[in-house]
């Protein structure tokens, strides 16, 4: 099954999904699958065939969601914790993945022509090295594409991922690149796997469970959250509807906490910044009390330097992130 | 044609907030009905007890120093404080931290504090009461009067037994609330939720600066029992979230990882049944971890 599927919406989806669009659309919906297992036991089938089936929905889902002018979809594929499934079924579940990723490089005009670009999140090291040279593959052939993203999270939790981005930082400090009272939320949320996304809009999980299961903590915590108990590879359109029609409903609200968030975590920059500055004038400013004005001048060169070191910092965790698809690619052109 | 579809647009909202409204409605006439049933079954259930004057028990347990002095009130408090236990022990499974989220625009103390007693009643040890404005916060002391005075009420305690902490760096105006350590109220506001994680990198960070660790060494559980040594307190299992906002807004994004989020429309006028009602749906979910 290919990961692009064709085809136009049927009449009466058609006119509910123009509907919707005339309220205001979520640009990024994230995905819980879940529910996969729990069909192939109610179907009688084997626990793959649910896996496989999960897959087809995406696929599915991807073009319903491309009819809803919705640019971006991340989905939880694997979490660090499933390794601790049984090791047929986490094999099972590599394997599938392996072939998916050799399908999307078949796949490759197909996905040009629509403009898909794909991103993986998580720590990719966990994985088997054939499968992290594909998806390295994947991942550097569709990444000019810009018409909509696609991010699978594989071996991924967010605490890991917090983690990770922390780390990350620190490293930043090691080599001198940042100081730590640069380290903000701001930061934070640059140097996590999906620097390059708006966070998710909405997020949808499926089955009935009413858990985030340790998917997208940081970036969610002002989302709406749907929980819906259809089991992942009965998803329709219509529930997917359902789940746009309750952002509809939450629009406002949210939009009103995202604003006042933001206006909060400004103030902290502010107040950080000032209290940096209020210690390098005490340090050398001869024991002479500043005035307004040379504090204010001090403050703003302050923010710019500030500024300044941080995009340096960014600039060389990307160019760390390509090169290590890079350097899986050459590997493999060795191998 | 865009206008016809924003006019059906706005028809949909309009009749999903009809149906909202009516749900909600439905369910306050459904539990006034239902109370008013359970009152008169109690009342002739209890008739013959108190004909044949037989001494209750659990009067005893009451009558101590600095509990009610009033023994019709006692006993009443002290029949529910135990069918509130039992409620809890009944229940299959039973948070040991609890998560009150109000996503509402006007906080009610009366009926924070009214959630707080009964969580802590059925048995919870642990109770966050947290809003994204930070107002519970804000007016803690007010908050912490209404628990004291909603547990002599219903449960004829004596308040100093209840422990109400506020978490916030440099409030330290307010530690002398914290007495003693069970059950513990926390007022939580957005700075507990990503700037303690930001905190806690930012600590890391300087160590590394000082060279006193290397950037390889951070790990999750380094971050988690930095984040948990400055709390003291489990993940919450169980966030209640009240009001029609369908987000965690900021709510302690670190230790949310396997909570259950189980939703009532309003804390306004939110009763004993209902948050039973959550409990036993806690009760019932299931977790996988992964496996």
């Amino acid at each position: 099954m290919s990961w692009i599927r064709e085809g136009e919406l049927n009449l009466l989806e058609k006119i509910s999904a123009n509907i919707l669009k005339a309220g205001p659309m979520p640009k990024h919906v994230a995905f819980i699958m879940d529910g996969n297992r729990r069909f192939a036991r109610k179907k009688h089938m084997e626990r793959q065939e649910g896996h496989m089936q999960g897959f087809n929905k995406l696929a599915e889902t991807l073009r319903w969601c491309k009819h809803l002018n919705i640019q971006e979809v991340t989905v939880y594929a694997f979490s660090i914790e499933n390794f601790k499934r049984s090791k047929n079924e986490v094999d099972g579940l590599m394997v599938l993945a392996k072939q998916k990723f050799e399908k999307l490089l078949e796949e490759r005009e197909n996905l040009e022509k629509h403009g898909v670009c794909i991103r993986v999140l998580g720590d990719l090291n966990m994985l088997p090295l054939d499968l992290q040279q594909l998806i390295a593959k994947a991942v550097v052939s569709t990444k000019s594409h810009n018409k909509c993203f696609l991010n699978v999270c594989f071996a991924y939790t967010s605490r890991y991922e917090i983690t990770n981005a922390v780390r990350e930082m620190a490293w930043g400090v090691e080599q001198g690149l940042i100081k730590a009272s640069d380290v903000s939320e701001a930061l934070l949320s640059e140097c996590l796997y999906s620097n390059n996304s708006p966070n998710p809009d909405l997020l949808i999980r499926t089955s009935g469970e009413v858990r985030l299961s340790d998917f997208l903590l940081w970036q969610t915590s002002h989302s709406c959250l749907v929980f819906q108990s259809v089991l992942w590879p009965e998803y329709s359109f219509w529930n997917l509807c359902e789940a746009i029609l309750q952002y509809q409903l939450n629009h406002k609200s949210i939009q009103k906490a995202r604003d006042l968030h933001r206006d909060h975590q400004a103030l902290l920059q502010l107040e950080a910044d000032r209290a940096c500055v209020a210690e390098h004038l005490q340090h050398h400013g001869n024991g002479k009390p500043a005035d307004a004005r040379r504090r204010q001048e001090a403050l703003q060169h302050y923010a710019t330097c500030r500024e300044e070191r941080i995009q340096d910092f960014l600039g060389v965790l990307q160019h760390k992130r390509d090169s290590y698809y890079s350097d899986l690619l050459s590997d493999a052109v060795v191998a | 044609m865009a206008l016809l579809y924003g006019l059906l647009w706005r028809l949909l909202l309009f009749l999903v907030h009809i149906n909202r409204a009516l749900v909600s409605w439905l369910r306050v006439r459904l539990r006034s009905w239902k109370g008013r049933l359970w009152e008169r079954a109690m009342a002739a259930l209890l008739l013959p007890v108190a004909l044949a004057g037989v001494p209750d028990p659990q009067r005893k347990v009451n009558q101590e120093p600095g509990a009610n002095a009033n023994p019709v009130t006692g006993n009443r408090s002290a029949g529910r404080r135990s069918r509130w236990l039992s409620d809890g022990r009944s229940l299959e499974k039973l948070p040991v931290h609890i998560g009150l989220l109000v996503a509402e625009e006007e906080p009610s103390y009366t009926d924070i504090a009214n959630l707080a007693v009964w969580c802590m009643a059925v048995g919870i040890s642990y109770v966050s009461v947290y809003d994204n404005h930070g107002i519970f916060q804000k007016n803690n002391s007010r908050l912490l009067e209404e628990i004291v005075r909603q547990q002599q009420d219903l449960l004829g305690v004596d308040g100093s037994k209840c422990n109400v902490e506020f978490l916030r760096q440099g409030s330290d105006k307010h530690q002398h609330h914290v007495v003693s350590c069970w059950p513990a109220v926390k007022v939580l506001s957005p700075e507990d939720g990503k700037q303690s994680i930001v905190q806690a990198a930012q600590q890391l960070c300087r160590s590394v600066e000082n060279r006193e660790r290397s950037s390889r060494d951070i790990s999750v559980s380094m971050l988690d029992l930095l984040l948990r040594e400055s709390k003291s307190v489990p993940d919450p299992e169980l966030v209640v979230k009240f009001g029609p906002v369908d987000s965690t807004l900021g709510f302690l994004p670190w230790h949310i990882r396997l909570t259950e989020f189980i939703s009532l429309p309003s804390h306004r006028d939110v009763s004993y049944e209902d948050l039973l009602g959550v409990l036993r749906r806690f009760g019932s979910c299931q977790q996988r971890l992964g496996q």
